[in-house]
């Protein structure tokens, strides 16, 4: 390894390059976010807000319920996370741990769903939460996704690994299956678990075509699709557009700082998909 | 057993008991574990086996915005054929993955290949390698649109300011694919980052000692050694990229929104996108976008066939993988 990968001057150059590429996007949109509209339309373009000003944040809110699309945002992530993990963990306990008659086919049937596009589920799940009156709730958003074949395959793999010894010993002792689940199964899987919890919260975070497709009020949305409602409706005012996207990104961006590790980790199960 | 029994009647009866109980005991097993089972498969069969044969059974319909849908036979596969715009997304579609997966293939071997030296600043490097799979995406993809826009946008300047002409990049069928698959590389890079990262690790530091020792430099060793044994991960990376800039949508309507009406939209429209247009943005059209979801998840099946087909033939497995 030290032979292969030896630092010198150009792997900095190299790094510091790249870097400032990736991170340049970013950049650009705290810039303008600072900018008012008049700065933003300036040839050649400033790239340093000045003076920098919070107009442009400001006019966020007159233009979209922010506010309200952060806390359905908040609202629908935690559920969406907490839920999936409920329903997930109690089918992959009941096919690792208890391995009930017929695991063999309900995991083919898991790794054939794997492969088939959600996108197809669109029009058929819109007609069904239409019937069952739910299009403009936010439990339209949360309802289809948490019956996750990826969440059940990972759990799966995890639940295999905890000790056979452990649940024997607590079957002893005449603890029920839920119980063991809880007090046993995901204190020792609970890596997998935060994996599924992460993973929830991020795949609700890129979703966007089902947002649009079931929630047409924008009090109903979440900040993804309701970002996308600024492009297009008015003159777009790039400053304000920034600025929105700063605010949406933000606290997303200190989770990630804050939870590193573990987003890293999750991402990289998140390959299996 | 028999000789207990013969010893003390009464064991035969525990035997018994015991037998019996063992039987129920299983069975409560399995209930047990069909009871946990319940809501996830309660929720598949209707949102995906129902869902399923609901979009197929939709597929042979007229369903229009008023009253029941009609039975129309094979109308609306015969329309799909006959649909230059279907032809026209699918070509988009396949446009932005022939360019978008070897991107993210050479730019997640170059930052690979980063993240195994040791510098300094490196836990900075790894956060900005890992943000834009982090973020919103429709905050970077509405960054993208503001740094390409054509009069105002940082890209122009950049290029009038040696000596260029601007460009219209949203408003012309080049500049839309370079822009959908620079944002689909920028979007997507990260985890297969991770996954070929991890794919170096595993190679034995040995094999490059010995090539080393036969006078192979660094680049010959990348190639000869590290890209062979890395095949796996690399198709497993080009599998996924694949896969997933085949179901495009997120990019592509936050970049020319439908609202438009525009000839931009022949630009952008991938199947997802032309999809959710028939469905959902002009009206009736519900039956035949269930035909082009179907001829999606067809077309998505004959190109993970033919990738896989491929692997077998060209990746490497070493004797532990």
């Amino acid at each position: 390894m030290e032979l292969q990968y030896r630092v010198s001057w150009w792997t900095y150059l190299i790094v510091i390059a790249v870097g400032l590429v990736l991170v340049f996007p970013f950049a650009w949109m705290f810039a303008t976010g600072l900018m008012t509209t008049t700065q933003t339309l300036l040839v050649p373009p400033n790239v340093i807000p000045s003076p920098p000003t919070l107009e442009g944040t400001q006019e966020v809110f007159n233009r979209i319920p922010f506010f309200t699309l952060l806390l359905n945002t908040i609202i629908v992530s935690v559920s969406r996370s907490f839920i999936t993990i409920v329903v997930c963990s109690m089918a992959a306990y009941a096919l690792a741990v208890i391995k009930v008659p017929g695991t063999g086919v309900i995991m083919v049937l898991i790794l054939a769903l794997l492969m088939v596009p959600g996108d197809v589920f669109v029009i058929p799940n819109f007609a069904i939460i239409a019937s069952m009156g739910l299009t403009n709730t936010l439990t339209a958003l949360v309802l289809p996704s948490v019956f996750d074949v990826f969440g059940v395959f990972l759990l799966y793999q995890f639940f295999r690994g905890v000790p056979r010894e452990l649940i024997e010993a607590a079957r002893m002792d005449g603890a029920s299956h839920p119980r063991i689940l809880a007090t046993i199964v995901i204190p020792v899987a609970r890596s997998g678990v935060i994996s599924l919890a992460i993973l929830a919260v991020l795949f609700e975070w890129k979703d966007l075509l089902w947002p649009i497709v079931v929630n047409r009020s924008a009090e109903k949305l979440t900040l993804g699709p309701g970002l996308a409602l600024l492009r297009g409706t008015y003159i777009t005012d790039w400053n304000v557009v920034m600025a929105a996207g700063v605010m949406a990104a933000l606290p997303m961006i200190i989770i990630f700082l804050v939870l590193q590790k573990q987003f890293i980790a999750s991402l990289a199960r998140s390959g299996l998909k | 057993m028999n000789q207990v029994g013969r010893k003390n009647p009464a064991g035969v009866l525990t035997g018994v008991r015991r037998v019996f109980a063992r039987r129920t005991l299983a069975q409560r097993e399995a209930i047990a574990g069909y009871l946990l089972l319940l809501p996830f498969l309660g929720g598949l069969a209707v949102f995906r086996f129902y869902g399923f044969f609901y979009n197929v059974w939709l597929s042979f319909m007229d369903a229009g915005a008023f009253g029941a849908p009609k039975f129309t036979g094979l109308d609306n596969y015969r329309k799909l054929i006959s649909d230059s715009q279907v032809w026209l997304s699918l070509g988009n579609t396949l446009k932005f993955a022939a360019i978008a997966v070897p991107g993210v293939v050479v730019v997640s071997l170059l930052l690979a290949v980063l993240m195994q030296y040791r510098f300094r600043g490196e836990s900075v490097f790894r956060a900005i390698v890992f943000l834009p799979a982090v973020c919103l995406p429709t905050a970077l993809i509405l960054v993208f649109a503001w740094m390409f826009q054509t009069q105002y946008g940082v890209v122009n300047a950049a290029i009038q300011a040696i000596g260029g002409d601007p460009v219209s990049w949203l408003g012309s069928s080049a500049g839309v694919t370079t822009v959908v698959s620079l944002l689909v590389i920028y979007l997507s890079f990260s985890v297969p980052t991770i996954i070929l990262y991890a794919g170096m690790q595993d190679i034995s530091p040995d094999l490059y000692e010995a090539a080393t020792l036969d006078g192979a430099g660094p680049i010959n060793r990348f190639f000869t050694i590290t890209l062979p044994l890395l095949s796996p991960s690399l198709f497993f990376v080009i599998i996924t990229t694949a896969i997933g800039t085949l179901k495009l949508f997120d990019v592509v309507y936050v970049l020319v929104p439908p609202i438009d009406q525009s000839v931009s939209l022949n630009y952008a429209f991938t199947l997802v996108y032309y999809y959710f247009y028939v469905g959902f943005v002009t009206i009736g059209g519900r039956g035949y976008a269930a035909a082009i979801s179907l001829f999606l998840l067809l077309i998505i099946m004959v190109v993970s066939g033919i990738l896989l087909r491929m692997q077998r033939r060209l990746v490497h497995y070493g004797e532990d993988g």
